[in-house]
């Protein structure tokens, strides 16, 4: 039940969501209950990365991945603290020097969760697990994945990409988080498939949980690509940052899982051994 | 002989199962008795355990830290006969 628990969390969150989200949408509100909500999951997931990581000793493979997790969305907490609470980076008043800091703050963030899903992502083959299907049905799996992240992140890389070569620079971030959510969502399908392959198995938790933050990162690019810019004085719905809210909540659920899987190895009789009771 | 064989590779895939999965369980045992053996799972003998174990350690570390794969092992090592 644990475990089952952890899973449902960020279904709750996202209920929770969009029931303020409704009532406040069409107001200023909105706005400010997004920034600080975004915060908050950002909070949720640094501590769920970190989590993890005091389940490994250091030197030890999934150490380091959740390391590089956690300092991403630092990175990117900080971000989102300095725009919302210092007025020099707040939007409309972040001049050359402050949208510089932002960039690289964006930067540092993006690279950071690249190199920690790709830590995380050849796990597999360092611990030859047996991919179900096949080596067929794996390249299958992969090319599916790859077609989705070029469609969904694809054409704001590219539209990031011009501006950057016309000489708009505040655009930079656009163009590698754009370049990066379409390698990272390449590697749902190691992911996804090293979850599947430990099926039965508590160790599947953790990679379904991450998985399925890698998911509703892909519903959040998908969701911003077809949204349109609100006009000024308008205060909309804010669809996608549901999808940021329940990424950021499974990689919290994610880190807890880690933590508590790596445990029960230690201290077998501290909770039940039977994954279906899990 | 064979069912005793047999059993070592049982036992030691049946205290991988809970935290692996069966699929994984099973492949592990039988990829690592064929490239540190040259055997196939059914011709394990308890006198094989300690380079079964050995062949182990590396998968287990990487997915589950030192730390816990090495309580496992020990524990395996206790545990199979």
């Amino acid at each position: 039940m644990r475990f089952r628990g952890l899973a449902v969390l960020p279904l709750l969150y996202a209920a929770v969501f969009i029931a303020i989200a409704w009532w406040l949408a069409g107001g200023p509100a909105v706005n400010l209950f997004n920034s600080w909500q975004r915060i908050l999951v950002r909070i949720l997931a640094a501590t769920g990365c970190f989590c993890a990581v005091s389940a490994f000793d250091p030197g030890d493979h999934l150490r380091r991945a959740w390391q590089w997790l956690g300092w991403g969305t630092i990175a990117i907490l900080i971000r989102d603290v300095i725009r919302l609470l210092v007025p020099a980076f707040q939007a409309g008043n972040a001049g050359p020097n402050e949208q510089a800091v932002l960039n690289g703050l964006g930067v540092l963030s993006n690279l950071g969760l690249l190199v920690g899903i790709v830590l995380l992502a050849r796990s597999w083959k360092m611990a030859a697990i047996a991919l179900p299907g096949g080596r067929a049905g794996s390249i299958a799996v992969v090319l599916i994945t790859a077609a989705i992240a070029l469609v969904v992140a694809g054409p704001a890389a590219l539209d990031g990409a011009k501006a950057v070569a016309g000489g708009d620079w505040t655009s930079l971030m656009k163009v590698v988080s754009a370049a990066v959510d379409i390698v990272t969502l390449c590697l749902i399908a190691p992911l996804l498939l090293t979850a599947v392959s430990l099926r039965g198995g508590l160790f599947s938790w953790p990679w379904g949980l991450v998985t399925a933050s890698q998911l509703c990162w892909l519903l959040y690019d998908a969701a911003w690509a077809l949204s349109s810019t609100p006009a000024p004085g308008t205060y909309p719905f804010p669809t996608a940052d549901i999808f940021r809210g329940m990424a950021e909540n499974y990689l919290f659920v994610a880190g807890l899982a880690q933590l508590w899987v790596v445990r029960q190895v230690r201290q077998p009789s501290a909770l039940s051994l039977d994954p279906a009771s899990a | 002989m064979a069912s005793i064989s047999s059993t070592v590779s049982e036992q030691i895939a049946a205290r991988l199962t809970p935290y692996i999965g069966e699929f994984n369980a099973r492949m592990w045992v039988k990829s690592v008795a064929r490239r540190e053996l040259g055997l196939s799972p059914e011709d394990l003998t308890a006198g094989h355990l300690r380079r079964l174990v050995d062949g182990l350690r590396p998968f287990l570390q990487t997915l589950m830290g030192r730390a816990a794969a090495d309580d496992l092992l020990l524990k395996i090592g206790r545990e199979v006969h």
